[in-house]
């Protein structure tokens, strides 16, 4: 099992430019503590127009100060918005394997096509074709990343030949990902040969089923790359206090949070019917935990807050399940004062992590 | 915490409709016609026309809809409604803002059992094959005048429709008092279409919407449905944020 941290950046108003900066310097203290105690990957998402929820709309900018500033942790796109009004692909190429190179080799690549409307209506994208040109460009990237020359005639996009550069680091090419939300997405992601990036709380039994079927499929899949990436990666709140009941109570927080902001976003389906968002993706579940921020209901179950002892209940079976890693979201519109939040992390550390550590983690280096 | 709406509807409860009791039974409203049009309207004009208790949509839109009720028990009539597009708590919501129904019976009715700000005008609903028109007047002006231009067929589940608020007085525990009361009809669908929003003429005034201008078209969608107007079940406090200040008239749908 391994664990990540999963980061929306999400901000509360007002939005001042020492406000700002706070929050991205508190990101980057938690990913440095992070690192020093073993964790193996730091997610950044890409939102564009989503208010308080979310202030990363330049991930690999944030992703380059991770990277700089610690030693092994993994740097993760979670993910890049594989439409042509959002990204254009030569220049998502050249990024990803600019921060490959900049970290050493340690760059994961997300992909997805954004969920809501707020992002696809702003950049004037049409909701329709967004899983089309996602998988023109994940069969893309690779390509682009490994072969001296790439020219390329295509439904979303072409190019005349060219040499892209520069070429990733790692080689043969990044880890590839698909964000999963929507059910069915991970089937996408199995057929594909990549990893499948959970982004929804779903509970045990949906998460299992999901899980199933992705390692069923992928045994058959056609890689898009040059090789299979088979990992399943769930995303998790993680509150880890000495008092179980301090833990709960303050995770509940984190949860009702970051879950009422996620429902004030115009999912996509919501305002644009189309064939091509037939699923709400996550927010059906969140407005079921969000009853609002205050609100004390019971929420999804096998969330990594409580005590070591609880959490550590939660993530053995998430394992059981055959989740490869959990990444949490360690805080949302700073509802949990920084200083908690790093002693949070140093607990996980010192008494979660050991239990699932194939090699003891650096605690005594981080304290 | 999300933006909240700035309208405070109990300083001038006599603007809103007042609703005789919160019991009344439900319509039921088979093969109407809806034609719904989104389009993105800018934020600043939205900002006094939303109840404090309610988060904006972000971004801000509204949504134009005419509908042909074949079939009521107040005999056939049309309905034009504006609405903004809002949250209440974590859920999508169309606030009513204005309505006007073809008939004086059906605005009567629609006034008095669910609280809808409606009244009686001239509400077109016209279907050609290359379009789907939608014209309101209201003393003799036309109010709004809108197209859904080249329908296509869609899956009935591509189609979502968001519940309704709707602002009135409404007697509570001995007390008739502003309210905000959720409307949430049901729908089974016949067919499904989609297409183009077009607007001709569109006079915000008369729909109670401030100064709202109409920006960015979203999309429009026509479709024949089985809908209702069902029993009141939830009312909000106006001024509370909805997750402090929902009550539960009754359990469900099932004790209709």
């Amino acid at each position: 099992m391994k664990f990540g941290l999963f980061y929306e950046i999400s901000i509360p108003r007002p939005w001042t430019p020492e406000r700002e900066r706070e929050v991205y310097n508190n990101c980057l203290e938690q990913v440095k503590l992070a690192d020093q105690l073993g964790f193996s990957n730091v997610w950044a998402v890409e939102h564009h127009f989503l208010e308080e929820y979310s202030h990363c709309s330049a991930p690999e900018l944030f992703l380059t100060a991770c990277a700089m500033v610690t030693k092994n942790i993994r740097v993760g796109h979670g993910i890049v918005v594989c439409v042509p009004e959002f990204n254009h692909p030569i220049k998502i190429a050249e990024k990803t394997a600019t921060l490959d190179i900049l970290s050493g080799g340690r760059l994961e690549v997300g992909t997805g096509r954004s969920a809501t409307w707020t992002e696809l209506g702003g950049f004037r994208a049409n909701p329709d074709t967004t899983k089309k040109s996602w998988d023109e460009f994940v069969r893309c990237l690779p390509k682009m990343w490994t072969q001296e020359t790439f020219a390329y005639q295509g439904e979303f996009w072409s190019m005349p030949e060219r040499t892209i550069l520069p070429k990733p680091y790692q080689k043969p090419h990044p880890p590839m990902w698909v964000a999963v939300t929507s059910p069915g997405t991970e089937i996408d992601a199995a057929d594909r040969g990549m990893g499948s990036l959970g982004l929804s709380f779903a509970g045990y039994a949906e998460q299992e089923k999901k899980i199933k079927e992705y390692r069923r499929r992928i045994q058959l899949c056609e890689p898009v790359g040059s090789f299979v990436n088979e990992q399943v990666a769930t995303t998790n709140f993680l509150f880890c206090h000495e008092d179980e009941k301090i833990g709960v109570e303050t995770g509940k927080r984190l949860g009702n949070t970051f879950n009422y902001l996620a429902t004030q976003l115009i999912s996509t389906r919501e305002v644009f019917s189309s064939p091509s968002y037939q699923s709400l993706g996550l927010l059906p579940a969140l407005r079921r935990a969000a009853t609002g921020p205050d609100a004390s209901e019971q929420q999804t179950e096998g969330m990594a807050y409580g005590d070591p002892a609880r959490i550590i209940r939660a993530i053995k079976h998430w394992e059981s399940l055959g989740v490869d890693c959990v990444n949490f979201i360690l805080n949302a519109n700073e509802t949990i004062p920084q200083e908690q939040v790093m002693a949070s992390l140093r607990l996980f550390g010192k008494e979660v992590m050991p239990v699932f550590a194939s090699k003891p983690s650096n605690v005594a280096a981080a304290e | 915490m999300p933006l909240y709406g700035t309208l405070d509807i109990t300083r001038d409860p006599r603007r809103l409709p007042t609703v005789a009791n919160l019991d009344t039974e439900a319509w039921a409203l088979p093969k109407a016609e809806m034609m719904q049009l989104l389009i993105e309207v800018p934020r600043t004009s939205t900002e006094g026309l939303l109840p404090k208790a309610m988060h904006p949509a972000l971004p801000s839109y509204v949504i134009a809809a005419f509908t042909r009720y074949p079939e009521s028990p107040v005999g056939a009539f049309n309905l034009a409604v504006l609405r903004l597009g809002s949250r209440a708590g974590a859920h999508p919501r169309g606030f009513l803002l204005g309505a006007l129904a073809s008939t004086e019976a059906a605005a009567k009715e629609l006034r008095s059992r669910w609280g809808f700000p409606v009244e009686h005008g001239e509400v077109k609903f016209t279907r050609r094959h290359d379009r789907v028109m939608g014209t309101a007047k209201k003393d003799g002006k036309t109010v709004l005048d809108c197209a859904l231009v080249d329908p296509q067929p869609v899956a009935g589940s591509d189609v979502q429709y968001i519940n309704w608020v709707t602002a009135a007085n409404a007697p509570l525990d001995g007390q008739t008092t502003p309210l905000l009361i959720q409307v949430d009809p049901k729908y089974a669908f016949h067919k499904s279409e989609r297409g183009k929003p077009q607007v001709s003429a569109f006079d915000a005034s008369a729909w109670n919407a401030g100064d709202i201008t109409l920006a960015d078209p979203i999309i429009g969608t026509c479709c024949t449905v089985d809908t209702d107007l069902p029993r009141i079940r939830f009312v909000m406090d106006p001024l509370k944020p909805v997750f402090q200040g929902t009550r539960r008239i009754r359990e469900s749908r099932a004790d209709e």
